[in-house]
């Protein structure tokens, strides 16, 4: 298992129950998950929290056999190696897509940063557009910009929160065969959270389905769905 | 358990230069509290019997009064440009925010030089027209004069905080009131009264503020209270140990009214920051209406800024040539530099307390954010004691770790000009950290986290993001707290260094001496500065594109 997390319990600050409870989880190698779960189910949060960005009360988090957080080890986001696509993607507005491409890579030199970043923009199909700042960027493109420097550093995991959010039904089509295809080539482990069904089945290899901090199902796209949708019926009924 | 897990997240050189920090800035009001609850002397006795209850009544009276007229005018000003339309609207909407370049104390010198019996108005009734006056009808230097001085000088804080949160909160409300058919008299009283009371409130408390820091009107207008106590007792009779009682009490009135303030705006923050608002349409005034709100501006404008800022144009024309020398350059020299050093040092400090303040979650974050606002509310007069108490202790072990070494004590840290440094960081570094927090909310964290899951620390990510991305405010900041120190007077003059004067200090000693023209130039100097970052902060800012 490539990220393991055991009996994980969180709760934010300022509400009186906690979120999670004993969340007990894992995601294999190269493989993409989606997550997927209603408004408010605690998908932004279970991200966080392997990224580094909130700290549990209870539990422990190991991504690749090391361990990230436990009672007494807790490793800085910076040092996990986890690369995230923030929902509405954060990307640095003062630089460049050069730049912001660029910002991850601190171990190379220049000439490897040049090389990395023009990689990097092929793969998104956004070679033209280096120098333009985020601001003169469509949101389809922000996104992709987004995805290229997460990807950039090459994190052994990367994370996606609601990638397709923002942009209109035929560019969430595009984008999203990019992205499963980008993956693919990679073969880099990958997390997904959404709220779209449509989305969960087309790019998933597995499905969690997430409700109020706990895990209703998880397996094949097809088979969790099926289920989900005859419970649904039968409550119709 | 959880403790442990928090600590190993978030233990980091933030944490603990914030902490160092904190405790830096806490430790001159601890040392007043403490001293406070310390055994008694005679000198003390003596006021406690005898004066304490006159430096009481006069403070008190000041600040009732002054907070009574401010919120009349300071409300109806901002009401009126907010909801009408008149002439040079534009420039009144800044325009009388400009009388807070003006200090109370020059105000009151000023003001006491047009209207005394050599003033211009005295000399131009006696030789134009003959008329003597009675002088007791033009004696500004009394307690009304001061509640004068004070609102004409002060009303500018009610009128910004209640005028922007008109204009940006409220227009729902008061388009609907509008609607209803209410007229404008109603709609203010039913409406807008109501919903800016918070508002309100902020702005008044700060006018309060203000006049408990006052010692320069007081003093020249020869009202006996705290402030004037406390110099008194130091400067008068050398005794720390009164002063720092009489610092004690102020502290604990001040933090009592801090209290109420709290209790009084309620629940409600006076600036919501929810991103789009829809601004106020002011309406068009016509008729006897546009006139009336028309004079009522310039009256306000003139008796608050223009009559003043005239007579001192004409007393710099009278005295410059005797005043602009080497010793003035001096003069210029020391204020630029206190106040840009002490402004660096807080906005550095501010930013790494705000930094650590907000990406720590929870109470400890909050909990150094209040620490900071402290100096604010507490009189200068009040800072200025505590810390040359702290200075004073410091200083006493200094000399005895000098002797224990076997040598000649040559370090000597009180009435230094890093004292009054220090001061000032502890005085006005809510200034700074309001306005680098504001920058730092406006921007939230989601960059930083960006940042750190690319692989920065939280340090690496400080320089290349988050400093960056807070620009406006940084300098902001910058500019508010240079004219602060700039302009400060009482705990400039209890702790500059012998024969150190500042632009503040100078004009305080001429006006003192009653060489009030002399004091004009470095006046001039003084308001011309702050009119200029008053300028910039609300004109070129706000129009910044968001
Ligand atoms: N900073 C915060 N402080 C307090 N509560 C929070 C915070 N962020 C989220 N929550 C609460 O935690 C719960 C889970 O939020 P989270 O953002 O993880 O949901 P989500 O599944 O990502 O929802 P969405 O699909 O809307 O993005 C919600 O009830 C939310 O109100
Ligand atoms: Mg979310």
């Amino acid at each position: 298992m490539f990220v393991q997390i055991k009996d994980l319990t969180f709760r934010y600050k300022n509400s009186q129950k906690p979120l999670f409870e004993n969340l007990s989880l894992s995601f294999k190698q190269g493989e993409v998950s989606v997550i997927l779960g209603e408004s408010g189910s605690g998908k932004s949060t279970l991200l966080r929290l392997i990224a580094g960005l909130e700290v549990p009360s209870k539990g422990s988090i190991l991504i690749d056999q090391a361990v990230m957080n436990d009672t007494f080890r807790f490793v800085q986001p910076e040092k996990r190696g986890v690369g995230l696509v923030f929902q509405d993607y954060a990307l640095f507005p003062h630089m460049t897509v050069e730049k912001n491409i660029k910002f991850g890579l601190t171990k190379m030199n220049r000439k490897q940063k040049q090389a990395r970043m023009e990689e990097l923009l092929t793969i998104v199909g956004m070679e033209d557009y280096a120098s333009r700042y985020p601001y003169e960027l469509s949101g389809g493109q922000q996104q992709r910009v987004a995805l290229a420097r997460a990807m950039a550093p090459n994190p052994s995991l990367i994370m996606f929160d609601e990638p397709f959010s923002n942009l209109d039904s035929k560019l969430q089509l595009q984008i999203r065969d990019e992205l499963q295809e980008i993956l693919k080539r990679t073969g880099i482990t990958s997390i997904f959270v959404t709220h779209d069904e449509e989305d969960a089945r087309a790019i998933g290899d597995r499905i969690i389905l997430m409700n109020n901090g706990k895990i209703q199902d998880e397996g094949r796209p097809e088979m969790v769905l099926q289920k989900s949708k005859e419970k649904l019926s039968l409550a119709y009924v | 358990m959880y403790y442990i897990r928090k600590m190993r997240s978030q233990f980091n050189s933030w944490a603990l230069l914030s902490v160092i920090f904190s405790i830096l800035i806490l430790l001159p009001a601890l040392l007043i509290m403490v001293q406070l609850f310390a055994e008694s002397n005679e000198n003390w006795e003596h006021i406690k019997e005898y004066m304490l209850k006159n430096y009481i009544v006069n403070s008190v009276t000041l600040v009732s009064f002054t907070g009574l007229f401010t919120v009349l005018i300071g409300v109806s000003a901002a009401w009126l440009v907010s909801a009408y339309k008149v002439p040079m609207h534009r420039f009144f909407k800044w325009g009388l925010i400009l009388p807070l370049a003006i200090p109370p104390y020059i105000g009151a010198y000023t003001y006491h030089g047009i209207l005394n019996y050599t003033g211009v108005i005295q000399t131009s009734l006696r030789n134009q027209f003959g008329i003597k006056v009675d002088q007791k009808f033009f004696d500004i230097m009394n307690i009304p004069g001061a509640v004068f001085i004070f609102t004409m000088f002060l009303y500018p804080y009610v009128y910004i905080i209640t005028k922007s949160f008109l204009e940006n909160q409220s227009s729902s409300l008061i388009e609907n009131a509008r609607l209803l058919g209410k007229g404008s008299f109603m709609t203010f009283i039913q409406v807008v009264l109501p919903v800016s009371r918070a508002a309100i409130v902020g702005g008044v408390s700060l006018v309060i503020l203000e006049v408990f820091n006052d010692y320069g009107v007081v003093k020249y207008f020869g009202i006996q209270t705290f402030s004037t106590a406390i110099f008194q007792a130091w400067f008068g009779m050398g005794d720390i140990y009164s002063a720092i009682k009489l610092a004690g009490t102020l502290m604990f009135i001040v933090v009592l009214i801090l209290i109420l303030e709290k209790v009084i705006r309620g629940r409600k923050q006076y600036s919501y920051s929810t991103s789009k608002v829809r601004p106020l349409q002011p309406k068009e005034l016509k008729g006897w209406k546009k006139f009336a709100v028309l004079s009522f501006f310039l009256s306000l404008f003139a008796l608050a800024f223009a009559i003043p800022f005239i007579q001192l144009l004409h007393w710099v024309y009278m005295t410059y040539d005797v005043i602009l020398s080497a010793a003035f350059a001096d003069l210029i020299w020391n204020s630029v530099f206190v106040a840009a050093v002490g402004s660096l040092l807080i906005i550095m400090v501010a930013l790494i307390i705000a930094n650590f303040s907000r990406l720590s979650k929870g109470w400890t974050g909050k909990f150094f954010s209040k620490i900071t606002v402290l100096g604010y509310s507490i009189p200068g007069a009040v800072i200025a004691i505590g810390v040359l108490t702290l200075f004073l202790f410091l200083d006493q072990k200094v000399i005895s770790l000098y002797e224990w070494l076997g040598l000649e004590p040559t370090l000597v840290l009180s009435l230094s000009i890093s004292m009054l440094i220090f001061a000032y960081v502890v005085r006005f570094l809510a200034v700074g950290f309001n306005s680098i927090e504001s920058g730092f909310d406006k921007v939230g964290t989601v960059f930083t986290e960006a940042s750190r899951t690319l692989g920065m620390s939280v340090t690496k990510t400080f320089f290349k993001v988050d400093i960056k991305m807070i620009k406006g405010a940084i300098a902001g900041g910058f500019i508010l707290v240079f004219v602060d120190i700039l302009k400060e007077l009482p705990l400039t003059l209890i702790l500059q260094p012998f024969n150190f004067y500042t632009l503040a200090t100078k004009t305080f000693q001429y006006a003192s001496d009653e060489r009030i023209h002399e004091a004009s130039v470095s006046s001039m100097v003084i308001i011309c500065i702050s009119a200029l970052s008053i300028f910039f902060l609300h004109r070129v800012l706000e129009k910044e594109p968001k």
